[in-house]
């Protein structure tokens, strides 16, 4: 009885001691994503996840958002849109967490969207093209500087670049994948080839599985363009470059959508062959582009990207992926909570600074205003990564507001 | 067992499962449920024709994403409640199966595979050059957010893959018994002797084409209201294939049960390891399991306990 006593007594003790403890914890702020970490878009994937992480540590070692500790819950989406709608669901009715970010790409946006819509939730999408088009969300925001009309914006600045060039090209031929970026980017060039009242010599797709690219180069070469605009995929923006290479293509300017020019491993991969063409991009290391923390930001995710694997250079998902969180910590801190609609209303009616320069949202979730820059290679030599860190191998041709050289032409005559 | 008593249990089990599942609070369940119940689905209708008739069907992507397909074309030219969806999904991936089984009829082991491969290739191109269903930008589905009684759309997509289960199961249990499914095991087991006894194998292969076609695509009806964005890479996805061959090879091929265990097994792990070791390592657990069971247990999970149970009534 005494032995029993003593137990109950022992145990009082140690709820009582444990109580101040449980009261004084702070439970953290959750926030889910679905993030490709495998497959097809990992390399961005990964490259994202080390920025929100970056993230994470910098406002924990502030004191936390609303003076809680962050707490990142992300699963793995294998590039995979059908497992999209189970990770969410998990992420906020078993995880139950306080925010959600959504994972890169278009196709592994959607998915998401009636989910997050159910709930209520804001949604900051990384880099998808137009989701919103169809679901007229108005809690939902696009980290993706292509304007409103994401068909036009992403791809005029390369025709106003292009026209600039001596001698004033009259034709153009236009190719791209059979994919979904590709064809809205094919669409959009043609509105503008006509606007410009520029002439059609080539206008063609190409299946995703294509391999060999040198026929298709052959074929345009045989027209004769000013212009080639290319709308491409990683895998096939290699394949175009090294087939232009070796078939010499004689264009006064070669280049256009090509996604991939922008990732380290291409640019190390293509090194010297990139001299001459003119692609989009998000950012490049210049003196129009210095925005207040993006240095510190490079400083802090180079060196762990080399570590975890992602793309060294992280200059184009990375700092959007950060400007997202920095966004989200702004809303939440200013509204003083997570009451999603006030959040929402919050991001709506604010322009941030951020990162990745000034973000002001329109109705439809995506920039207000249009900031994809379009630079021109020069100067690369070899492949080392070091020298696309230094302003200069990637020149600016537009967008005036950002622009630091003019264009150089032909691009035939142009060593690469 | 007769059949109007097994068609009896398993929609008694169907139902009581789902009752079940309503007491589950959240609905990530219904969402992990959906899937697994798919491939119960998808690795039943692959059995018709892979396990029962030996001819290995590669191109179960094809049938499953025309039946998805069929759907988002449906959806564009006029909205249908879903159950009508599935059931015209099943007639064209079924009229598919049936113009395949002709144009392979000569066509047997790996050449018959290759042949079902190449459909798939071929199909993926159509879709992606269509654009009225999205081409290759994909298509968007706005599904509703509730529905009258069940409340929440995952639910009712749930309700549904469940009777398509149930159904297929069903279905799969009733040709292993009949004639039909008689004649699928000799031409399984040998195919010119089959005919030589009479049996005709080429109404039969089609009927086994047709009938697995059909069931595919109706698994893949939904999947448009379940992923709200399909677009021909995902529609076509490889891991369809990788699974519903994978399922009866470990549940077992011979036999109803052995694909639905399979499913059940495989298909759990799977949604269990998206959300806990959370990588691609799942197709890698596919490969792994597959090689296990090739080597430990070539007739399946099935075939493993036929062979324990044989071997302990030996021992008495």
């Amino acid at each position: 009885m005494k032995r029993v006593l003593c137990a109950w007594f022992g145990a009082v003790l140690l709820l009582a001691g444990m109580a101040p403890l449980t009261a004084g914890a702070v439970e953290p702020i959750k926030i889910g994503f679905g993030m490709a970490l495998t497959g097809g878009l990992a390399g961005n994937g990964k490259a994202a996840l080390v920025a929100i992480q970056i993230w994470r540590d910098e406002i924990n070692a502030k004191g936390g958002l609303l003076g809680r500790p962050v707490q990142l819950i992300y699963y793995d989406d294998q590039t995979n849109p059908a497992l999209v709608p189970g990770i969410y669901t998990k992420l906020l009715d078993v995880d139950k967490v306080d925010l959600v970010i959504s994972g890169y790409g278009t196709n592994l946006q959607a998915p998401a969207m009636p989910i997050i819509m159910q709930h209520g939730m804001t949604f900051i999408g990384l880099f998808g093209l137009d989701v919103n088009h169809q679901f007229h969300y108005d809690r939902f925001f696009q980290i993706q500087p292509n304007g409103e009309d994401p068909s036009i914006s992403s791809i005029e600045g390369f025709f106003q670049a292009a026209m600039t060039a001596k001698p004033t090209p009259k034709t153009v031929a236009m190719v791209g994948a059979d994919a979904e970026y590709p064809k809205v980017a094919l669409e959009g060039a043609r509105k503008i080839v006509k606007q410009l009242g520029l002439k059609i010599v080539y206008d063609r797709s190409y299946p995703p599985t294509t391999v060999d690219y040198t026929p298709i180069i052959r074929s345009i070469q045989a027209t004769n363009p000013d212009i080639v605009y290319v709308a491409s995929y990683p895998p096939d923006s290699a394949g175009m470059v090294h087939a232009a290479h070796e078939v010499g293509l004689k264009a006064t300017v070669f280049g256009g959508g090509m996604i991939g020019l922008q990732f380290a491993s291409l640019k190390q991969q293509l090194g010297e062959m990139l001299n001459g063409i003119i692609c989009y991009d998000m950012y490049v290391p210049s003196t129009t582009m210095n925005f207040p923390g993006i240095n510190e930001f490079l400083a802090k995710y180079q060196p762990v990207a080399k570590e975890e694997g992602a793309d060294q250079l992280g200059f184009y998902l990375p700092p959007f992926a950060y400007a997202a969180m920095q966004i989200l910590t702004q809303a939440v801190e200013t509204t003083k909570g997570l009451d999603q609609g006030k959040i929402a209303e919050y991001i709506h009616a604010t322009e941030f600074d951020t990162v990745v320069g000034h973000v002001k949202f329109a109705a439809n979730g995506e920039w207000a205003k249009p900031r994809v820059i379009f630079v021109q290679y020069r100067g690369i030599k070899g492949n080392d990564l070091e020298q696309f860190k230094k302003p200069g191998t990637a020149v600016i041709v537009a967008p005036a507001e950002y622009k630091t050289g003019d264009v150089e032409a032909p691009y035939s005559a142009i060593a690469h | 067992m007769a059949a109007k008593r097994f068609w009896l249990i398993a929609i008694l089990v169907g139902a009581v499962f789902f009752g079940l599942s309503l007491l589950v609070p959240n609905q990530y369940y219904f969402q992990a449920g959906y899937v697994v119940l798919q491939y119960i689905v998808l690795a039943t209708a692959w059995n018709i024709l892979g396990g029962y008739t030996g001819y290995v069907n590669f191109g179960v992507a094809a049938f499953f994403a025309l039946g998805a397909y069929s759907s988002v074309a449906l959806y564009k030219l006029a909205p249908l409640p879903l159950p009508v969806l599935i059931l015209i999904a099943g007639i064209v991936s079924g009229v598919v199966g049936l113009g395949m089984g002709y144009l392979t009829l000569r066509l047997r082991g790996a050449f018959f595979s290759i042949a079902t491969l190449a459909m798939a290739v071929v199909m993926q191109t159509l879709i992606t050059n269509w654009d009225y269903v999205g081409g290759s930008r994909g298509a968007y589905i706005l599904r509703p957010a509730q529905v009258p009684i069940l409340g929440n759309y995952i639910v009712y997509l749930f309700l549904i893959m469940l009777i398509l289960a149930v159904i297929t199961i069903g279905i799969a249990r009733s040709i292993e018994r009949s004639r039909l499914g008689f004649g699928f095991a000799a031409i399984r087991d040998d195919e010119q002797a089959a005919e030589a006894a009479g049996v005709p194998t080429l109404r039969l292969k089609l009927v086994a084409t047709t009938l697995s076609g059909a069931l595919m695509g109706m698994a893949g009806a939904p999947l448009p209201y379940y992923v709200t964005y399909l677009d021909p890479a995902s529609g076509f996805s490889l891991s369809y294939a990788v699974n519903s061959i994978a399922m009866p090879l470990i549940g077992g091929m011979t036999n109803w049960i052995g694909p639905l265990i399979g499913a059940l097994f495989l298909g759990t792990i799977q949604q269990l390891a998206t959300v806990t070791i959370s990588s691609a390592l799942n197709l890698l657990i596919v490969g792994l399991l597959l090689v296990g069971f090739v080597v430990i247990a070539p007739n399946g999970i099935v075939g493993l306990f036929e062979r324990v149970v044989e071997r302990a009534r030996g021992r008495r």
